[in-house]
């Protein structure tokens, strides 16, 4: 069996990868689909804490996770879609109308 | 004692949604305000519920849901909060073409959000409550759908929202992880048992705290705060600088003041919480002296703010913490709606220049705006100047003088942006004509309402704090 920390470090790396992508990406569906990976991770972690503690909870906590994610993800892909709409791009650095 | 009536505040503000959005299908245009009426109607119900519980302290779900006094209250003041932005938006969505029926639903989804966080003490469903809110924020910033402006206010929110979210999440694994548990009780038990250090956990509480602080909008985690005020419809920014902050301190309070009391690791927390609170009160007020927009140096004092109130829980001190949210609720909307009414059909003013010569063409809205920004400020007889003097004498009797002395001068810098407001609407010859709609009735209400709590939470506050106490007593 392969012990539990081996998931344990593969979520911080997802984690870590997440949020290192989230600064960098321009692309503002990659940057979505960044916190995705951040909130898998999380999903990962949960499910091995569970496991490792015998008991339950941690895995029913993941698909409440799920379903926000799936709910954020209606509401971000829409606002993409607004943006798209009206500048006909969806770099980062293309939005800047407001700054200071 | 399980009891079906815990929900009921909850239910109240979801089913008057529902309804909303389905007369929305029925109502053209023209009569939307109808459904101003009808959320008006539910929140009043609402409000009637929060009154008739005080006390009493129903619960369900296994005492997963609860209505303590502290819930009781800030249900009250939040619903009060709503319904004051439900007026303020009533003639503003007309002018600004976004009169659809999902504002006011969005609206109520939010608050019962709201309600579900400061009905929990399990992390996992303030969680879920938070979320119920932010997904409507998301939606009610970028309402303004032919505005450039509100689309990117809502991606920007979205974006750096989710992401918080993300961290929130991850750091409830963590604590989950090390204490078995997403109630906070047992995880400030784990940290009460815990002798030795785990970094796990710690790690785990810092993560929410970042989480958290993007909400509240501390100073590392605060760069979508004045975007999002900016681009978002006007009412709609009042409802964000007023109601999730008051949420999340609420749940800070639950969070860190027994944890300060009991636990024996917890310097850590204490001087990320304190570094944190410094950086806020410092950036807020210096950033907010170069701003020219009347919403973004909002933005800005409202980071400020949330400075003043992390004293307050550094202090571990509920009450004052309890009232200068409650004054802040007041002072904050009523200046968003002086802001709100310098507008009319198609044409917001909102550039510091507009507003020379305001004070004297428009009586009213000088009058009241200069007594909220004088609030904001901290000058007596407000209750802006009771709630920061409450907050700084616990502080410095808890042994924070530091901190007290840092806070202090940093007020007196915000007295220089909230003065120059007032010199712009007295002093200043107005450079162009602004034309504004004078009839609203409904705004007229608000500022009303705004002005009679600041002054009477200013001179007294009596009945109020005897409240605030008896809401703080008795917090699970």
């Amino acid at each position: 069996m392969i012990p539990p920390n081996y998931f344990l470090i593969l979520s911080v790396i997802l984690f870590v990868l997440g949020s290192v992508a989230f600064f960098v990406k321009k692309d503002l569906i990659t940057m979505f689909m960044s916190i995705e990976i951040m909130l898998n991770a999380a999903n990962l972690a949960f499910i091995t804490l569970a496991r490792s503690a015998n008991s339950a909870d941690g895995q029913i906590i993941v698909f409440f996770i799920i379903t926000v994610a799936a709910a954020e993800a209606a509401v971000g892909l829409a606002i993409i879609l607004l943006i798209f709409r009206q500048k006909k791009t969806i770099k980062s650095e293309d939005i800047k109308l407001m700054k200071g | 004692m399980n009891n079906f009536f815990a929900l009921s505040p909850i239910l109240v503000v979801v089913l008057g949604a529902l309804l909303v959005l389905l007369l929305d299908v029925f109502l053209k245009k023209e009569n939307k305000n109808y459904l101003a009426y009808i959320s008006l109607i539910f929140l009043v119900i609402c409000a009637f519920v929060c009154i008739r519980f005080w006390n009493k302290n129903y619960s369900y779900f296994n005492g997963n849901l609860f209505l303590d006094n502290l819930a009781l209250f800030f249900i009250f003041i939040l619903v009060l909060a709503t319904g004051f932005v439900i007026l303020l938006s009533m003639k503003y969505i007309t002018f600004q073409d976004v009169n659809y029926g999902e504002f006011y639903a969005l609206l109520l989804l939010a608050l019962s959000g709201v309600a579900i966080m400061l009905s929990s003490i399990d992390l996992l469903i303030i969680f879920l409550g938070l979320e119920v809110l932010s997904i409507c924020s998301y939606a009610l910033a970028g309402l303004k759908r032919k505005d450039e402006k509100s689309s990117e206010a809502a991606i920007k929110y979205f974006l750096l929202g989710s992401f918080a979210t993300a961290f929130l999440v991850y750091g409830l694994a963590l604590l989950y992880g090390s204490s078995h548990s997403t109630s906070i009780s047992s995880i400030i038990n784990f940290f009460i048992t815990e002798s030795e250090l785990s970094i796990m956990a710690l790690i785990g509480l810092a993560l929410v705290i970042i989480g958290f602080g993007f909400k509240i909008a501390v100073v590392p985690f605060h760069m979508w705060t004045p975007d999002v005020y900016q681009g978002a419809p006007t009412p709609i920014t009042a409802f964000f600088s007023v109601v999730p902050k008051a949420v999340g301190f609420i749940v800070f309070l639950r969070l860190f003041v027994p944890y300060w009391k009991n636990a024996l690791n917890t310097q850590a927390i204490f001087w990320i919480l304190w570094v944190i609170c410094v950086l806020t009160m410092v950036v807020g007020n210096l950033v907010a002296l170069r701003q020219t927009n009347l919403k973004r140096i909002l933005a800005y004092s409202s980071i400020a703010h949330a400075g003043y109130l992390l004293i307050a829980v550094l202090a571990q001190d509920n009450s004052s913490l309890v009232f200068y949210l409650t004054v802040y609720l007041f002072m904050n909307i009523g200046a968003f709606a002086a802001v709100i009414a310098l507008s009319r059909k198609g044409k917001e003013y909102l550039e510091l220049e507009d507003y020379a010569g305001v004070g004297f063409k428009y009586p009213w809205i000088g009058v009241t705006f200069s007594i909220f920004l004088l609030s904001l400020a901290g000058f007596p007889p407000t209750g802006g100047f009771l709630a920061k003097f409450y907050v700084f004498s616990t502080a410095v009797r808890e042994g924070l003088l530091p901190l007290v002395i840092i806070g202090v001068l940093a007020s007196l810098i915000s007295v220089f942006y909230y003065l120059r407001i007032i010199v712009y609407m007295y002093m200043r010859e107005p450079a162009r004509e602004i034309e504004i709609a004078v009839e609203n009735p409904a705004l007229f209400l608000v500022l009303f309402f705004c002005l009679y709590g600041v002054i009477q939470l200013g001179i007294y506050p009596r009945n109020i704090l005897v409240l605030i106490n008896q809401a703080v007593s008795s917090f699970f």
